[in-house]
């Protein structure tokens, strides 16, 4: 009791002491000086006392406090500011932003780093910076956003995923797509994640920050952490994104109006058609997503939905996709314990429609009908070769599939001591696809002739990933060590079956009831049958990394991997992959006025690479029914093959000037890429075979990298935010068994055998190689071309290619000198406006539309409909490929441009935040290049003719423009977001 | 601490056990080793012979009658076929113009295709001779087999390697040492092969016997020594054995059901399903000619005949109509077929009408000219892999091998043997006999054995044998390029032998 009435003293004086001082109501706002929005939550506190509140959703904060009372404003993220009360009764705080983010942690293989730690090449994104508009493949939300990061999708096919090249070529072989770790899960699919539900990206860009990910960190590594809940009290909270798009053709190939193509020589069947625009459409697609998210003490969980109905330019092409994801995360034990589970799923239903119609319809004589008969119920089809009625091909056929993708993944981690956590993580991912085709009768373009033709295929991967680590964390003064060592397995396996056959009882019977086959019942030869199913293809591997921070200055990082993978020889299957790196806070020790930021980095790693088929140490043998059964040696198998490995050496410069207004990253790098794995034909004296897996050579790739961010110009509540990212690269083939080859053949009508793309030892790759036309046609159509070595002879046929006395040379180079990305922010009050550029240099293309179809030869000009370009050449009827077809296709493209407006909710019960967007993708591109789109094409699927499906990419033939891409389209997106 | 690295270990022991730290590759579509599928207990599942020697016969059907391999360079090299340029279509780097011109080089894809398909052959017999456990008389046969596709590199390439047992490479021999080492294969084989008439897609001694008096024939050309007694000696094992005649419609030589032909010494036994690469008709047909014989697929619109060659036949000539596909072209219902994507010079318009005429090799060969080759004729519903038997050897050859071999002997082409053979071989084609008004020289032996081999794949071989390779025919001009004899070998092979192949004289 006694001491109750002491306490009641206490309190009672302390009380007493507070009332005497002078209070008043002091109201405000907290803002972000960088973009004048109001800091929800932000801490405001009297000074040497305990009292504060926090600001409300819009940054606004009522307080009680004394004129003599200094507040303090805080949050986290921004330089924390103090005002001395006096008189004022309003106080609006604008924070400036800690540019120098010392305490962002930044997501790193195995755990996570204070950025200023970082002593390698990474990038972060968050939401915010992300690609606008309708993006349904989460590769887009970084296009042109991460300097050294290629990302391009040739046209605007929604069923087809983009290129991604970090820094240039990594292999040759396989695994040219950088590595992808979403939520810690490595060798995750992006095909399973919605980018509305991506909160950030990481991308790990040189080897020694990739190493400690080994044989699979050769081409980068990009980190996906998926949103997840709040811990602490915040309640739940929901919000929907959402938006409809109109997609239009942004360019239509160049061809001849029916009166030119009459003009030039063409037979006038009666009709005036543009093919073109009958087979594609203004397409229109919306998207929604709903997500659910919150958090109690001890568990924070986010639902999400994300559904997408999403159309493409060319008729028929598009996805229904439904996805679903499940974050969970909960901490037991006093917070020693943490468990979390993340569980997605996608269905997508595409309907592929049919490339071939955007290249035939360029190609199909302008003057034929589409129908012959008024009532449009028979399609107008003649035999020509590889040209069909394109409307017919979409109209008569179906292409359709469906994707399943489920990925689960389960984390627990555990402190067992203060220093120590262990942690293990465990995860499936598994993805079907069956896809199926359908060729009624009465289709010439395939079916005709099979009386129907089917075909459906099944194909399943599985992929299982088990890791565990521990992390101990030691602090000393101003120094702290980490040192991370742990285990991981990996082991994927793919399997698949399919069957075609034709000869149906009527045309309304498809894939679905393949039985139905009259091959099936009595002629089972003229059905195929095919099935597949891999090894399991292990990987293992055991991991140590330690870092160390000295003084807060000096920042020290070592890792290696040690990996064994089931695809060498027995000798050979076990790499180590070494990473070492070094950084500096010079202005720890030196006093720069000028900066507020100075770090130099450096940093080598060497990292691996798998080619993607198996049995490459084994011989292998096939067995074919051929002439009562066969067993054939394809393939010799070679047991000495060993890792490919990628050294690279990285420096790199941070900095922030004026005031951390203006921050900026250089990087500069040389990688080699040694003993590239490649299937390459040999001796078949030596072998008993002619292929044969081989370590075949070496590239070097030397590039630099830059990134520019301006905090923000501006007054009066307007503010202008740039940012400049700009990389540049060189790749030379350094050893090759082959000192120089002719690779990428042009392809039918006529121009098989015709190689594109030179590659020679101690030279660029790239190399589009070929004669040099002179500007002159011969009598006969044909064009003259240049006597590049004034030997008095033209040698320009294919077999001179590369002789000592051929006329050729190098007409252009498929990779760009530089690549550009623009962004410009701009906020007014509630307005917001985003401007991106992207721009690339110095790179060609071939343009093979022009190469075929340019000219006007009069025995094929009812074949083919022609290009029609400036750059036609009036008298040449020939065709034979020359620099004539080569373009440069440097371009500047305003590739998207979005205007949103955040009402104030402030005062609204319902709603937390609803802002409203207006975005057009691909609003202009200026180009001299005469094709659809100027983008670089990094590798190459081979010529395809008549039906063919393009082939496995070649990364060693960039630059060839082929005409299966798809038409690129110009996007406008109208959006909602709402917060509930 | 202890407590805690109890467990670590223990997660790390639960998670290595098992199968964490097996790397063994376990090849699950595929095999790794080799095996005989025709071995009791194994199933069949393709039809055909089951003596476990398919897969060494079976690879001579890659390119023997197929675009871009053996084929097309036997065939386009000649004065019987040509690929001309239409315009847009077969340009192809003018790779084909040059084989007509004579100008080819040693990038040129045919010759490695072939190369590759030779040794892929080579490498199929050394597996099996290797593997053991095989009879007396399959060893014989692999022996041929392999001794003819060193006896095609050594009539195209000239200096190859020898190589006789799997993995083990061998060093370039001459044309000579290779020339001997085909005729000790052979004599060694003969004891052994199976006698009188061979089996369905094999062969018996008198294929041996064929094959020697080719070579022969040609060793003049191989080796400089003239063998003529010995080819006849040979072709009389064939003759005298009385197992085969001429059959009496030349056209059912060839036809689609041509399986076990009286005439058929060597067959290869192509099947539209399950022994594909007979494309004659994808290679020939122009587009529209599809609806003709309601093929399967598109047809190419590439070979056809050289018009002086077409004209090389009387019309009487019953081969001249079995050969070739000249005139307007009508789709099964009668109705004429139309390419409406025809040449504007063209008189007749849309309706396909074959020429023998053919404008001009390039840039504009017309899309409708040249007499297409139907000599494996063509048969409705067609799939791009055809049914007919193609053939190595056959009874007419050896006959006129015989024919040739005693005219050059007795140096007198109208001796009484070589017209009684010659004569065998006119009255089945339907034309006049060879007697005191109509003699025969060598141009005329030439010109006769050129119509009645027409698309075997051996023109190239008589026209060196005859001394007219360097001739002037059509847009190919004359040359005295001996060293064209031979072809280059493939760039290609002299890259991957690192060194261990060196280049035909002449070529660079």
């Amino acid at each position: 009791m006694k001491k109750f009435l002491l306490l009641l003293l206490v309190l009672s004086v302390g009380f007493q002491g507070a009332l005497m001082a002078q209070t008043r109501t002091v109201t405000g706002k907290v803002t972000g000086a960088d973009d004048g929005i109001g800091i929800p939550r932000a801490n405001i506190t009297v000074k040497g006392t305990t009292r504060g509140v926090p600001s409300d959703l819009d940054g606004n904060f009522t307080i009680e406090v004394a004129a003599n009372e200094t507040l303090v404003f805080s949050f986290v993220g921004y330089i924390s500011k103090e005002v001395l009360v006096g008189n004022q009764t309003t106080i609006n705080v604008a924070l400036e932003p800690d540019y120098a983010e010392l305490e962002e942690v930044v997501v790193v293989g195995y755990g996570s780093q204070e950025k200023k730690e970082i002593t390698s090449s990474v990038v972060a994104l968050d939401a915010k910076e992300f690609n606008k508009g309708n993006v349904n493949d989460p590769a887009q939300l970084l296009q042109g956003k991460v300097p050294g990061l290629s990302i391009y999708n040739k046209g605007s096919d929604p069923n087809s995923g983009a290129t991604i090249r970090l820094r240039g070529i990594s292999t040759v072989g396989a695994n040219v797509q950088p590595l992808v770790v979403i939520d810690g899960v490595i060798g995750a699919s992006l095909d399973n994640v919605d980018p509305n539900d991506i909160e950030s990206v990481n991308v790990l860009k040189d080897g020694s920050a990739a190493a400690i990910y080994g044989s699979r960190g050769s081409a980068g590594v990009i980190l996906v952490t998926t949103k997840s809940g709040e811990r602490g009290g915040k309640g739940l909270s929901a919000s929907y994104n959402g938006y409809a798009a109109v997609d239009d053709v942004f360019r239509f190939q160049s061809v001849m109006t029916p009166d030119e193509y009459i003009a030039a020589g063409g037979n006038d069947l009666g009709s005036r058609t543009i093919w073109q625009e009958e087979v594609t459409r203004t397409a229109v697609s919306h998207v929604h997503n709903i997500a659910i998210s919150g958090g109690s003490e001890n568990t924070t969980f986010r639902l999400s939905t994300n559904f997408r109905n999403i159309q493409g330019v060319l008729k028929k092409s598009g996805f229904d996709q439904i996805n679903a994801r499940a974050n969970v995360d909960h901490y037991a034990l006093n917070d020693k314990l943490n468990i979390k589970f993340n569980l997605s799923m996608t269905n997508r239903e595409q309907d592929f429609s049919f490339n071939e119609a955007l290249r035939y319809a360029a190609l199909f004589n302008p003057t034929a009908p589409i129908y012959t008969d008024a009532s449009q119920s028979e399609f107008f089809q003649a035999i020509l070769f590889d040209n069909f009625n394109p409307v017919a091909i979409i109209e008569q056929n179906t292409n359709i599939g469906q994707r399943k993708n489920l990925n689960f993944n389960t984390q627990v981690s555990y402190d067992l001591t203060d220093n120590l956590t262990w942690s293990a993580n465990y995860a499936q991912q598994y993805s079907t696809s069956t896809n199926g085709a359908f060729y009624p009768s009465n289709s010439l373009f395939r079916g005709f002739n099979r009386i129907g033709l089917a075909n459906r295929r099944t194909d399943e991967s599985k992929f299982t990933l088990f890791e565990t680590y521990g992390t101990f964390v030691k602090d000393f003064d101003n120094s702290s060590l980490t040192v991370s060592a742990g285990y991981s397995f990996q082991e994927e396996q793919f399997t698949g079956f399919g069957l075609e056959a034709g000869n149906f009882p009527s045309d309304d019977i498809g894939f679905n009831i393949i039985s139905a086959s009259g091959n099936i019942v009595g002629d089972l030869a003229n059905a195929s049958i095919f099935s597949y199913e891999s090894p399991e293809n292990r990987i293992l591997a055991f991991f140590g990394r330690v870092n160390f921070n000295l003084n807060n200055g000096i920042f020290f990082n070592a890792s290696v991997r040690r990996e064994g993978s089931t695809k060498l020889g027995a000798d050979n299957q076990w790499g180590t992959f070494p990473a070492v790196g070094v950084g500096a806070d010079l202005l720890q020790y030196v006093d720069l006025a000028a900066f507020s930021q100075l770090k130099i980095r450096a940093g080598y790693g060497v990292t691996g690479s798998l080619p993607g088929p198996s049995g490459l140490a084994q011989d292998l043998y096939s067995y074919a029914t051929t002439g009562g059964g066969t067993v054939s040696f394809v393939r010799a198998g070679n047991p000495d093959l060993k890792w490919e490995e990628k050294a690279e050496i990285n420096l790199g410069l941070d900095f922030g000037l004026l005031g951390g207004k203006l921050n900026g990253s250089l990087d500069v790098y040389t990688r080699d890429i040694n003993d590239f794995i490649l299937e390459r034909t040999v001796d078949p004296a030596v072998y008993g075979t002619n292929l044969r897996y081989e370590n075949a050579g070496k590239l070097n790739t030397k590039g630099i990298e830059l990134a520019l961010n301006h905090t923000g110009f501006g007054s009066g509540g307007f503010n202008w935010s740039p940012g400049i990212v700009l990389s540049s690269y060189k790749t030379t083939l350094e050893e090759f068994v082959i000192d120089e080859n002719m690779i990428a053949n042009l392809g039918a009508p006529g121009q098989n055998e015709t190689n594109l793309v030179r590659i020679a030892v101690g030279e660029q790759i790239g190399q589009i190689w070929g004669p040099v036309f002179s500007g002159n046609v011969d009598a006969e159509g044909r064009p003259i071309m240049v006597d590049l070595n004034d030997d008095g002879q033209l040698l320009t046929e294919q077999g001179s290619a590369l002789a000592a006395d051929g006329d050729f040379q190098e007409i252009g180079n498929g990779i760009p000198d530089v690549e550009l990305g623009w962004t410009n922010q701009l906020t007014y009050g509630n307005w917001d406006m985003n401007l991106f550029f992207r721009a690339a240099f110095g790179h060609s293309l071939v343009n093979t539309f022009r190469a075929f179809y340019e000219p006007i030869d009069p025995g094929a000009i009812n074949s083919y409909n022609r290009t029609k370009t400036d750059l036609q050449i009036e008298d040449l009827t020939v065709a034979q490929f020359s620099s004539l077809y080569v373009e440069k296709a440097d371009f500047f493209r305003l590739d998207n441009a979005t205007v949103g407006y955040n009402f104030d909710m402030a005062n609204n019960d319902m709603f937390s935040n609803l802002r409203l967007y207006l975005s057009v993708q691909n609003a202009f591109v200026i180009t001299n290049y005469t094709g659809v789109d100027p983008d670089p094409v990094l590798q190459d699927r081979g010529a395809v003719d008549n039906g063919g499906a393009p082939g496995n990419p070649n990364v060693l033939a960039p630059g060839i423009d082929r005409r299966y891409n798809y038409f690129t389209s110009r996007t406008f997106t109208f959006g909602l977001n709402i917060g509930f | 601490m202890k407590y805690t690295i109890r467990i670590l270990a223990l997660a790390l022991t639960l998670f290595t056990v098992g199968s964490c730290t097996d790397l063994e590759e376990e090849i699950k579509d595929g095999f790794t080793e080799d095996f005989d599928p025709n071995n009791p207990g194994v199933g069949q599942s393709g039809s055909g012979s089951s003596d476990g020697l398919n897969a060494a016969f079976s690879r001579l059907l890659n390119g023997s009658a197929a675009h871009n391999s053996y084929f097309s360079i036997q065939e386009v090299s000649t004065d019987e076929a040509v690929i001309t340029q239409k315009g847009g279509d077969w340009f192809d780097g003018g790779i084909w113009l040059n084989m007509h011109r004579h100008e080819w080089g040693s990038t040129h894809p045919a010759l490695n295709n072939f190369w590759n398909d030779a040794y892929g052959g080579i490498n199929e017999c050394n597996r099996l001779l290797d593997a053991g456990g095989l009879s007396n008389d399959k060893i014989a046969q692999l022996r041929v087999v392999r001794a003819y596709f060193y006896w095609r590199l050594m009539d195209s390439f000239g200096r190859v390697k020898i190589v006789t047992q799997p993995g083990q490479d061998a060093p370039q021999s001459s044309r000579i040492e290779v020339f001997n080492f085909i005729e000790s294969e052979l004599l060694a084989a003969i004891p052994d092969l199976p006698t009188g008439k061979q089996a369905y897609a094999r062969i018996s001694n008198l294929g041996a016997h064929a094959f020697l008096s080719r070579l022969y024939l040609n060793s003049e050309v191989y080796t400089g020594i003239p063998r003529y007694a010995e080819a006849i000696a040979s072709a009389d094992v064939v003759i005298n054995s009385g197992i085969y005649s001429l059959t009496d419609n030349y056209a059912d030589v060839f036809s689609p059901d041509n399986e076990d032909d009286p005439e058929h010494i060597w067959i290869l036994p192509f099947d539209e399903v399950t022994a594909g690469g007979m494309n004659f008709a994808q290679m020939t047909l122009h587009y529209p000619s599809q609806l003709t014989y309601r093929l399967a697929e598109q047809p190419w619109n590439g070979y056809s005949t050289l018009e002086e060659f077409y004209n090389s036949y009387d019309n009487a000539d019953e081969r001249k109509a079995n050969n070739f596909v000249v005139g307007p072209q009508f789709d099964v219902n009668g109705q004429p077929i139309l390419d409406l994507a025809f040449d504007p010079a063209d008189q007749d318009g849309a309706p396909v009408n074959y020429t023998p005429e053919i404008n001009q090799l390039a840039p504009s060969g017309s899309r409708q000219a040249g007499a297409r080759m139907s000599k494996f004729s063509f048969k409705q519903k067609q799939r791009s892999n055809m049914d007919n038997d193609y053939i190595l050897f056959r009874y007419g050859e050896v006959l006129m091998n015989k024919a040739e071999a005693t005219a050059r002997l007795t140096g007198n082409w109208n001796n009484p043997t070589t017209l009684l053979l010659m004569n065998q071989i006119r009255e089945r084609a339907g034309v006049a006999p060879y007697d005191g008004t109509n003699m025969l020289d060598d141009s005329e032996f030439l010109a006769e054995r050129g119509r009645e081999m027409f698309q075997e794949s051996l023109r190239r071989v008589d026209l060196i044998r005859f001394d007219r390779w360097g001739d002037a025919w059509w847009e190919k001009s004359q040359h005295n390029d001996d060293y064209r004899k031979l072809f280059p070998i493939p760039n290609t092979q002299i890259l991957s032998a690192e060194g261990t192949l060196t280049q035909n004289p002449g070529y660079n």
